[in-house]
């Protein structure tokens, strides 16, 4: 469905996306994850037609977004929340978008509706709230009914409910078939919504993977409990194993399990409890994205 | 079409052409009381000074330039262009529907200053006890005013599109007019040749030009290429650049 190939974009001082490719599925959440400043916005605004590449290409269904005949019909984006008029009604910023691409009128009314802004449909978007913003910009993707959502970082600015209310949304598009390809900071929402992420750094692709196989490969912690904890930290560090203290008697060890077992056991230090504690994808964005040390 | 619908819904879903127009009238009554106040009945009764009074609709001739640039550069201040161009992506679609739609705006507004410039000048004339003669020759400055002000949308379009920063437009423009057309008068005759004094002479919209003003026709030719060269450097600029945005 998004096909992005050896794409690069390089601003006069920086290289913001390096050589990057990657693929998204049709019919599938995939999430966009990289540190602040990875290229993932710049990526994305290259897929849309908004920045010019300096090589490669990023097409949707087999085509530059500048060549879909009917583009908001094909995908919906949901992009910064501040690119509104202030003085504009919310409603008639979407009639404004449904005029441009020969949307029947009366669907403006429909996606107001369906992401609960049709009260404030005729206030001017200067007094929305950022969440009411966020949801403005997901009722201009929905205009469309487009088969593909793209969406900049979509939960910025919601509260709790809006985030859940997100949530479902996404989930019943991609339940109904869609794709979307979605860009996110917030990693523990993305483990509960992706299938599968595609994780940048500094421009480059560093994994693209199904968030259950990426959480395999993370590096759990393991929690250990002993009447000498202080000893174990001890030997532990000596022997080049990063650890700390949690809380009275308890370690968290970056280790597997084996390796700390054998080690108290030739150090003679006996253990009360000793947990392969599960990686999460927080963890493997973290070793991922992890600078190297000096 | 799709796109010129668009950029005129754009147009009146604020109240940029309300301050604008209101603006506009408000000049215009200001303007015209001082100029009738301050001629003698003589002076008033002559063809010469009733076209030169008609001819002050084209005071919209600077509202189009300013409206023609906002078109393009309140697009840029608040970040809509990344939303229109999602709608439509063809960039030179885009900025040709714009460029229409400026159009049609100013065509409207500078009817609308013809007609409060007659209003105006009727209620002047009636007071001071003067006929007001509106014959092909005293009325000329109106159709002179409304192709000066779609000339020069035009020229706004291509300075919005070439600068795309809503405030550096607009003085850069009122810097011009106000200052720039100034300096440039004496250079002697070729001034003339000047956009401001180009748009003047369409606005006059005298036959036979003078020293320092051009005959309407060479005007309207000198103001379209105007128009023709801001706007194409406007659009390969917008063509070959970014998209704004505060994003990463």
């Amino acid at each position: 469905m998004i096909e992005v190939e050896h794409l690069t974009k390089r601003f006069r001082h920086a290289t913001a996306v390096d050589d990057l490719s990657f693929s998204v599925p049709r019919g599938r959440i995939t999430g966009f994850l990289g540190p602040n400043g990875a290229g993932k916005t710049t990526t994305l605004r290259v897929l849309l037609g908004l920045a010019l590449p300096t090589s490669g290409h990023a097409t949707l269904a087999g085509r530059r977004y500048r060549e879909l005949a009917a583009p908001l019909r094909t995908v919906g984006a949901v992009l910064e929340a501040s690119n509104y008029h202030p003085a504009r009604s919310g409603r008639s910023h979407l009639r404004v978008l449904a005029a441009a691409a020969g949307i029947p009128q009366a669907r403006v009314d429909q996606v107001l509706a369906e992401v609960e802004l049709s009260g404030a449909a005729k206030r001017k978007v200067g007094g929305y709230s950022l969440g009411m913003r966020q949801r403005l910009s997901v009722a201009a993707a929905l205009l469309g009914e487009p088969e593909l959502l793209v969406l900049d970082e979509p939960a910025n600015g919601l509260d709790p409910e809006g985030i859940r209310w997100l949530r479902n949304f996404l989930r019943s598009f991609a339940g109904r078939g869609g794709t979307v390809f979605v860009s996110s900071h917030v990693l523990g929402e993305m483990s509960q919504l992706a299938d599968e992420v595609v994780i940048i750094h500094r421009g480059k692709l560093v994994a693209h993977q199904s968030v259950a196989e990426l959480t395999l490969q993370a590096t759990g912690a393991t929690r250990v409990r002993s009447p000498r904890a202080e000893d174990l930290l001890a030997r532990l560090r000596a022997g080049g194993i990063d650890a700390e203290p949690t809380e009275a008697g308890t370690l968290a060890v970056h280790a597997p399990p084996e390796r700390v077992g054998d080690l108290a056991a030739e150090a003679g230090i006996p253990l009360h409890e000793l947990v392969a504690e599960k990686g999460s994808l927080e963890e493997a964005f973290l070793e991922l994205t992890a600078e190297p040390q000096p | 079409m799709n796109a010129l619908r668009a950029e005129l819904l754009k147009a009146v879903t604020t109240r940029l052409l309300l301050w604008f127009g209101l603006g506009l009238l408000a000049f215009l009554l200001l303007v015209l009381s001082i100029h009738i106040g301050s001629h003698d009945l003589l002076s008033l009764s002559q063809r010469s000074t009733q076209r030169s009074t008609l001819a002050f609709g084209g005071l919209a001739a600077i509202v189009a330039v300013l409206i023609g640039s906002l078109l393009v550069t309140a697009e840029y201040a608040h970040g809509t262009i990344n939303q229109s161009l999602l709608a439509v992506p063809v960039r030179e679609k885009l900025l040709t529907a714009k460029l229409a739609a400026a159009v049609l705006v100013v065509f409207a507004i500078a009817v609308l200053a013809d007609a409060a410039t007659l209003l105006i000048a009727e209620v002047w004339y009636h007071g001071r006890g003067v006929n007001l003669h509106l014959g092909s020759d005293t009325l000329a400055p109106f159709l002179g005013a409304v192709g000066g002000s779609m000339i020069a949308a035009g020229i706004g379009v291509g300075v919005g599109a070439l600068l795309r920063r809503q405030t550096g437009a607009i003085i850069a423009i009122l810097l011009w007019l106000l200052i720039g057309e100034g300096v440039i008068s004496a250079a002697g005759d070729s001034a003339r040749f000047a956009p401001g004094h180009a748009l003047g002479a369409v606005v006059a919209a005298h036959e036979v030009g003078a020293r320092d003003m051009l005959g309407v026709w060479a005007a309207v030719v000198v103001g379209l290429l105007y128009a023709a060269i801001f706007c194409t450097a406007g659009f390969l600029v917008v063509l070959n650049s970014d998209a704004p945005t505060s994003g990463d």
